[in-house]
């Protein structure tokens, strides 16, 4: 087989979300180079998630909710100049000196590549935030994202009895989804105090361009009180029970700051966990590129810090979509084409390239997208503080190197001067496993606020190292100049 | 009690193509073109599919790639990612 070496892009895209999509069409429109990469085989991303080429495809799923959704993957599937690189994860990104270029490292199965790009398009999305309570790593317990994509997408139904917890509206979703595949749904219970009328009246000024998805809210919300299950506010996750998997779930009742309320616990039964407190910015490969964050835990933690075109601190590298913050997908596919736009001011030829009216309206159209993913955001904030208390002695807050979180409080405690989460990870090995510290920082950080009494985005977070995502050897000793 | 299933949206079946057989620790299960090893795994009613080294058993979370909860051997790769890995005929897979 030849290979073509040294293949140069305009543009390279990591993540096929609506971010990445309406980026990377938008570039090729003006002419530019383009290579997509994408772990997963399809484009979409999380929420256009869809079931593989080989089922039947029916009717239905998240897209309906966004009518742009349809248009923007039959679009991606039919573009034959954009070079798509899906099962193809992106570990790192280097700098070449010589050539001026950056290099973005993928690796697919067992062959890796260097890609080289003139920019670099971080959109990687974002992910649930994990929450560390006792009883948390059963097989059995899983995140509201986890079993939304394998019921819209793999058509799987990973249980039959479920109690959903969380704080995120997603919950709502995944709730009716689970109704109509015929599942049992116990309760799902919001850690919220019920919303008043008020709140809910500031919310809809919000909604024009987005009644879709408040409708799609709407319906789930009755279909679970037509099918009598209790939705509960001011309630909220506290243990996992069973032995080699999950048999229960103890719930407990919280006042306005999340705290528990003494002698409220109840035991649910159910054979699935579901948990959706919300959601935590993918930003490891902007990290490892260089690029500087800020610490804005109601948008997803640690997020990336960009100025008004959705350029990075980092020369050529340009973050959209929620790496950038959390904000839905309207946000996320206006902020890849916005970046694809003050790219191509610069790359593309002279006749193609964008006017500043162009990027003018582009960042109206996402001053209002912000208006409703604002009072979305408001409404339905995590409180970090309140989710890593519930960590108990024994509880592990780092999954894959099982590390208590009474191993990381006594450390703490034996060592006060500790000041970033960094250390904590040398000395007690949280983040050090397969997940790269996806599972724990969080959770880590909090407990490092707490005994020290900084607030988290005093105490850093963890450096991110290339590779990003585990890589096998074999594929790093057949790395060659381009994808086969 | 077989607790997970494969739900057919349309009400009858055709939704998925013709099946094919993988090896899970050696025994032959069946699974649809299309789906990942973790959706296979599942369906055939596994609770399990790694273990620690503590001995604590691990399941998917996330199905989206960033837990690593999913990790099983693929036709001898180990740590191999289950939701992130389409099924294809013949495949060998260890659960741990
Ligand atoms: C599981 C899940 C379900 C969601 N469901 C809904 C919903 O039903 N309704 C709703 O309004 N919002 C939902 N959201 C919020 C949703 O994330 C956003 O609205 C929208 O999808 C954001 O678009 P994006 O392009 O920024 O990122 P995404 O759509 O998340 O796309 C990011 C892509 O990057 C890829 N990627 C990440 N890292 C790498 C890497 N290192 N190498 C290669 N590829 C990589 C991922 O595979 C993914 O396809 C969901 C979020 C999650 C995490
Ligand atoms: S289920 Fe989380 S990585 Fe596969």
């Amino acid at each position: 087989m030849t290979t073509e070496h040294n293949e140069d892009y305009d543009l390279l895209v990591v993540g096929a979300g609506p971010a990445g999509l309406g980026a990377a069409l938008e570039a090729a429109a003006r002419g530019l180079k383009v290579a997509v990469v994408d772990e997963q085989h399809a484009p979409g991303g999380q929420i256009f998630r869809q079931p593989p080429g080989s089922f039947k495809q029916p009717e239905g799923g998240a897209k309906l909710a966004y009518p742009f959704g349809r248009e923007l993957l039959r679009r991606a599937r039919a573009d034959t100049r954009i070079a798509w690189h899906y099962g193809t994860m992106a570990w790192g990104v280097f700098r070449d000196p010589q050539q001026e270029c950056l290099r973005l490292g993928v690796s697919k199965n067992d062959a890796g590549a260097m890609l080289n790009g003139r920019a670099l398009l971080v959109a990687t999305g974002a992910y649930d935030l994990p929450v560390a309570f006792p009883g948390w790593t059963l097989p059995g317990v899983m995140s509201a994202g986890g079993v939304q994509t394998l019921l819209k997408s793999q058509f799987l139904r990973p249980g039959s009895r479920f109690v959903l917890a969380g704080s995120h509206p997603l919950l709502l979703l995944v709730a009716d989804l689970l109704l109509t595949s015929g599942a049992e749904v116990a309760e799902v219970a919001f850690a919220r105090p019920r919303p008043a009328i008020g709140e809910l009246l500031r919310g809809w000024r919000a909604v024009p361009g987005h009644l879709g998805l408040m409708l799609q809210a709407a319906r789930a919300a009755w279909n679970l009180k037509r099918h009598g299950v209790p939705l509960r506010f001011g309630s909220m996750i506290k243990a996992a029970s069973g032995a080699d998997a999950v048999d229960g779930a103890t719930m407990v009742d919280v006042d306005r700051d999340w705290r528990p309320l003494p002698g409220t616990e109840r035991h649910v039964e159910a054979d699935t966990l579901v948990i959706g407190y919300g959601l935590l910015a993918s930003t490891e490969l902007a990290r490892q590129a260089g690029c500087a964050v800020d610490y804005k835990p109601d948008e997803g933690g640690w997020i990336v810090r960009r100025d008004a075109t959705m350029r990075s601190s980092v020369d050529g590298v340009w973050v959209a979509g929620e790496p950038g913050g959390v904000g839905g997908a309207e946000l996320a596919h206006l902020e890849g084409r916005l970046a694809a736009l003050d790219i191509a001011r610069t790359l593309a030829a002279p006749g193609q390239r964008p006017g500043d009216d162009e990027l003018d309206a582009v960042q109206r159209a996402i001053r209002k997208a912000h208006r409703f993913s604002d009072v979305v955001r408001d409404f339905f904030a995590p409180n970090m503080a309140a989710l890593a208390r519930l960590a108990s002695g024994d509880t592990l807050v780092c999954r894959c190197e099982e590390v208590s979180a009474a191993e990381v409080r006594d450390f703490l405690d034996r060592n006060p001067h500790v000041s970033d989460v960094n250390s904590v990870k040398l000395a007690c090995r949280t983040g050090m496993g397969m997940c790269q510290g996806r599972y724990c920082q969080h959770t880590t950080a909090q407990m490092l606020s707490e005994a020290t009494g900084k607030p988290v985005d005093c105490l850093g977070h963890h450096t991110a190292r290339a590779p990003v995502k585990p890589v096998s050897v074999i594929s790093l000793a057949q790395l060659q100049d381009t994808l086969r | 009690m077989l607790k997970t299933l494969r739900i057919q949206p349309n009400g009858g079946d055709g939704l998925r193509p013709a099946p094919v057989t993988i090896f899970v620790n050696g025994a032959p299960t069946t699974a649809y073109p299309g789906e990942t090893v973790a959706t296979a795994l599942l369906a055939a009613g596994s609770a399990r599919f790694r273990t620690t080294a503590r001995g604590a058993p691990r399941a998917p979370v996330c199905n989206m790639g960033v837990c690593f909860e999913c990790a099983v051997t693929v036709d001898g790769r180990p740590g191999t990612r289950s939701c992130m890995t389409l099924v294809a005929d013949g495949m060998r897979i260890e659960r741990s």
